[in-house]
């Protein structure tokens, strides 16, 4: 991926943009002739014209609003994710599903989302605590990753030499490990370690959740923030800060940094779903948070698909919706800071 | 479905949890212990028939040909086919009616389905000496390997004395049996481990084999059951571990191809003789095996009733979301069976040291709650329990160790928690296994009830089986918990498979570490009582322990659900093993 320089920005903050051409014309300000815009501003204009990424948008602001509104929502609707006692819900007679709501029965009131074989837990609880799980774990470990990652790539770009080729051979190190393999050996490492305190295990779990995702996601960000570092570092602007006697830690900051802004911001946008997809896969596994996991009660309702599909989709349309608009939304940033790959 | 060994009640991983959970219902509080409509009760007692002779008691309607598939969910089989080390529910069940002939077994009557005891390679069911320290088997003629060669009564006499060989065969029955009740069971390390010693418990005289007994051991006829009490090639024929690939057939079948975990492929033995077999069939021409299926995809192959599932049937499971479906789809082919098998909470006896508490805890536990939770179905694959014997076992006593059946019932426990005096919320630590998901909500389940019933309850997630916990006393997780539990099934219908192996001081699967010397004075006494008083006498036994100690808690009964095809005939339970009788199995034609 290039830098936009001056000259290419000029050129694009005339442009027409698709989709843009009727308001434009309108517009007097496009008769006004070149007009001063940051890169970014050009690239915030084309993702707000973008119906779907706009939609995408509002698909994710919903669900982060779902999981940080999760017990007002759940307090409104009557529901927590407490364990009950499931015969005093559950109707032994068909196999353990619910004397009342779904599937058997009409609608329930009391519980909106049904609730679920075998255990009685409310669904809707479950739901957005779910939500919450999986984006907070899913944030976590992007910011955690990106954080790692770009330190790494900056330093081992611009120092180079033998720090370079070390950061290298780690980076690539880790790249060999299988993420999977890792990921189901480590867990069972940590529950024998602090199992015995059961008060502070589910805060392990849920860190060490972060810190597998983590662990195995900043190679990425690290080798192409390297490979961006090793471009910038050639040009004159960074030497000039260099002649002129400014320390590393401001060129790597002042510098190069904002430079690598659109490279950080699209490896983000799409590092994210892949986090939501994986803390949902690994709790699918068995590894996951204790609690409310959205992979989890896939897991659970697997053996339902045929008698009680709803207590399947539920989490399913979850994890595929969030996932699907993080993803378009990953991918129209990426289209709207990178004009090269624009259709 | 997952009793990986419950003979020993070494259960799979899901039913651990079900340890230190199940039993009682809320729904069964007429006194009746239970005896619901869905729950079927095991004849009670076997009969003894050692007259019996071959060829067996043909079975009404019967055909022969075709190729019988048996699925196993969720159960990887067992890694050894070696007679020796054979000790679950599973591998003895399908290697004893079809390929490992013993001393001793069980047949079934084709009409009244009653169970009894007959002669397989002995002509009888063997000659005690006075006080049963010594027993002598008559090995019958015309018996021969699946290779031509007549099995001789050597070969008998050292496929015995391997059962002694317990570093060989860790988990063999005979580490239990052979070990304890066998002349120097306890120094001789058997023929491998102690390669050239001479052992002179087992003497053969022409077709006779005499075993000696270091103490008086009354069931050695049901101990004959075993195939680990078969005979096995003598030399490197029967070296284990190769021995356990393949080992030699005496039965109706060979084994053709067996892969660990995946398939066991039976064809004909054409040199097995109906006429020295009073209990086997030889009806199906091929019989294979699939171990390690997906639970919910065999409930769909049973459901579709397609030429595959037509001559199929399952092992023992079912999910339970699948069961109105099955049961109306099935019908009568969808057969419940009694196993002979007990779960139990078992709170620690030195810990938790009032007999209040322990009873406070048997109404706080939410048996029907942790049932549905861990994927069974109350009242029929779970049934409540009182008592440490299971039904079907002769002098199963029908005492209620608190007046009535325990059910979960917060009022009472907190009445009698306080009428103990201790402080509240009472403190409990128990573990459960993680990486199964039913167990989880088992334990949430469990702590739920408790909870309301005035108990605090901890669990510690662990990652390995919790029978690995609770067998080591060195565990440090072992000594934080004063709440265990334990799940066991009988070897034969006799109390001394339940109650000494749970409740002797010391015993490995005592994991309420019970210890009262008067108790352990009375299982040593009735062994030696005259045969027929010896179940009454274990009844009482259970009864007092239960009533004036209650060590253990009956958390319940067990119910096997299992399957068959429209083509296949002879189906029936068999309440020795709690699997299907697969000695009358046939594909109709």
């Amino acid at each position: 991926m290039t830098q936009p320089g001056p000259e290419v920005l000029e050129t694009l903050a005339g442009e027409p943009v698709p989709g843009a051409q009727p308001e434009k014309s309108k517009d007097p300000a496009g008769k006004k002739g070149i007009e001063g815009k940051s890169p970014l501003q050009i690239a915030v204009g084309r993702l707000v014209r973008d119906k779907i990424a706009m939609v995408c948008l509002a698909t994710v602001i919903i669900f982060v609003l779902l999981a940080i509104f999760a017990g007002v929502i759940c307090n409104y609707f009557g529901v927590s994710t407490e364990s009950v006692l499931p015969s005093r819900y559950l109707d032994p007679l068909s196999g353990g599903l619910p004397k009342e709501g779904p599937p058997l029965h009409g609608y329930d009131p009391e519980h909106p989302f049904g609730i679920a074989p075998a255990t009685a837990d409310d669904n809707l609880a479950y739901w957005l605590y779910g939500a919450r799980t999986s984006l907070s774990i899913a944030a976590m470990s992007t910011v955690l990753s990106m954080i790692i990652g770009i330190a790494i790539g900056l330093i081992a770009g611009y120092v180079g030499g033998m720090l370079d080729k070390f950061i290298s051979f780690v980076t690539d190190l880790f790249m060999t490990i299988p993420f999977l393999l890792a990921a189901l050996s480590v867990s069972p490492i940590l529950a024998e370690r602090f199992a015995d305190n059961p008060h502070t295990y589910a805060t392990v779990k849920y860190w060490a959740l972060v810190i597998i995702l983590t662990m195995f996601g900043w190679m990425g960000v690290a080798r192409l923030i390297r490979g961006e570092v090793l471009s910038l570092r050639e040009r004159e602007f960074v030497q000039a800060a260099r002649v002129l006697g400014m320390p590393m830690s401001r060129i790597l900051s002042r510098e190069l940094l904002p430079n690598l802004v659109a490279p950080i911001v699209v490896s983000a946008s799409l590092m994210m779903p892949a986090n939501v997809a994986a803390e949902a896969g690994l709790a699918y596994l068995g590894i996951g948070v204790d609690g409310a996991s959205w992979g989890q009660t896939i897991l659970k309702a697997t053996n339902y698909f045929q008698t009680y599909p709803l207590y399947l989709w539920q989490p399913l349309i979850g994890v595929v919706l969030l996932v699907l608009a993080l993803n378009l939304l990953g991918d129209a940033i990426r289209d709207a800071l990178d004009p090269k790959t624009r259709r | 479905m997952r009793r990986s060994k419950p003979l020993a009640a070494l259960a799979g991983i899901a039913l651990l949890s079900l340890a230190a959970c199940g039993g009682g219902s809320g729904s069964n509080g007429n006194g009746s212990n239970g005896k619901g409509d869905t729950f079927q009760e095991a004849a009670s007692g076997f009969a003894k028939n050692p007259d019996a002779k071959g060829p067996a008691p043909e079975i009404p309607g019967a055909t022969t040909g075709g190729t019988l598939t048996v699925y196993v969910p969720g159960e990887p089989g067992p890694t050894t086919l070696d007679p020796t080390e054979g000790w679950s529910v599973l591998g003895n069940s399908l290697q004893q009616a079809y390929t490992n002939r013993s001393l001793t077994q069980y047949l079934m009557d084709p009409k009244t389905g009653e169970m009894s005891l007959v002669p397989d390679l002995a002509t009888d069911l063997g000659r005690p000496n006075k006080d049963f320290t010594e027993w002598t088997f008559t090995l019958r003629d015309g018996v021969k390997w699946e290779n031509g060669q007549p099995v001789t009564a050597e070969e008998l006499a050292f496929g015995i004395e391997r059962s002694l060989d317990s570093d060989t065969f860790p988990s063999g029955p005979g580490t239990e049996y052979s070990k304890t009740y066998f002349k120097d069971g306890d120094t001789y390390a058997g023929p491998y481990s102690s390669k050239g010693a001479e052992y002179d418990g087992i003497t053969v005289n022409g077709n006779d084999i005499t075993i000696k007994m270091s103490k008086p051991f009354a069931d050695m006829d049901w101990w004959g059951t075993f195939m680990a009490m078969g005979p096995a090639p003598l030399g490197d024929a029967s070296k284990p571990p190769a021995y356990g690939k393949k080992p030699l057939s005496t039965g109706p079948y060979k084994i053709e191809s067996f892969r660990s975990g995946e398939e066991l492929d039976l064809v004909k033995n054409d040199q097995w003789d109906p006429a020295t077999d009073p209990a086997r069939h030889q009806y199906a021409d091929r019989i294979v095996i699939k171990f390690n299926q997906d639970q919910n995809k065999v409930d769909q192959i049973m459901l579709s009733g397609n030429t595959d599932s037509q001559t199929a049937i399952v092992h023992n499971g079912i999910n339970s979301a699948n069961y109105q479906k099955m049961l109306d789809t099935l019908g009568d082919r969808l057969v419940k069976q009694s196993a002979q098998c007990t779960s139990f909470m078992a709170p620690d006896y030195t810990k938790i040291t009032d007999i209040k508490v322990r009873k406070a805890l048997a109404w706080a536990i939410p048996y029907e709650d942790i049932w549905l939770a861990t994927g069974e179905i109350p009242n029929v694959t779970r049934i409540p329990a009182n008592s440490v014997m299971p039904p079907g076992m002769a002098g199963k006593p029908d005492y209620f160790a608190d007046g009535e059946q325990f059910t979960f019932s917060p009022e009472k426990a907190k009445a009698l928690l306080e009428e103990a005096g201790v402080t509240l919320p009472y403190k409990l630590t128990n573990v459960f296994y993680e990486p199964d998901p039913l167990a989880k909500a088992g334990q949430k389940a469990l702590e739920t009830g408790l909870k309301e019933a005035g108990f605090e309850l901890t669990g510690i997630p662990v990652e390995v089986s919790p029978y690995d916990i609770w067998l080591n006393p060195d565990d440090k997780t072992n000594k934080k918990l004063n709440v265990r539990g334990v799940n066991w099934c009988s070897d034969w219908p006799s109390g001394l498979t339940m109650i000494p192996p749970l409740l002797k001081t010391g015993a490995a699967y005592n994991t309420s570490m019970f210890s009262e010397p008067a108790i352990d004075a009375e299982m040593e006494n009735i062994p030696t009582l005259p045969l027929e008083d010896q179940p009454a006498a274990w009844g009482a036994l259970d009864e007092k322990i239960g009533t004036e100690y209650f060590p253990l808690i009956p958390t319940a009964f067990r119910n096997e659900m299992m399957s068959y095809g429209e083509k296949v005939g002879g189906f029936k339970g068999d309440p020795s093993f709690g699997a299907p009788y697969y000695k009358a199995l046939f594909v109709m034609q």
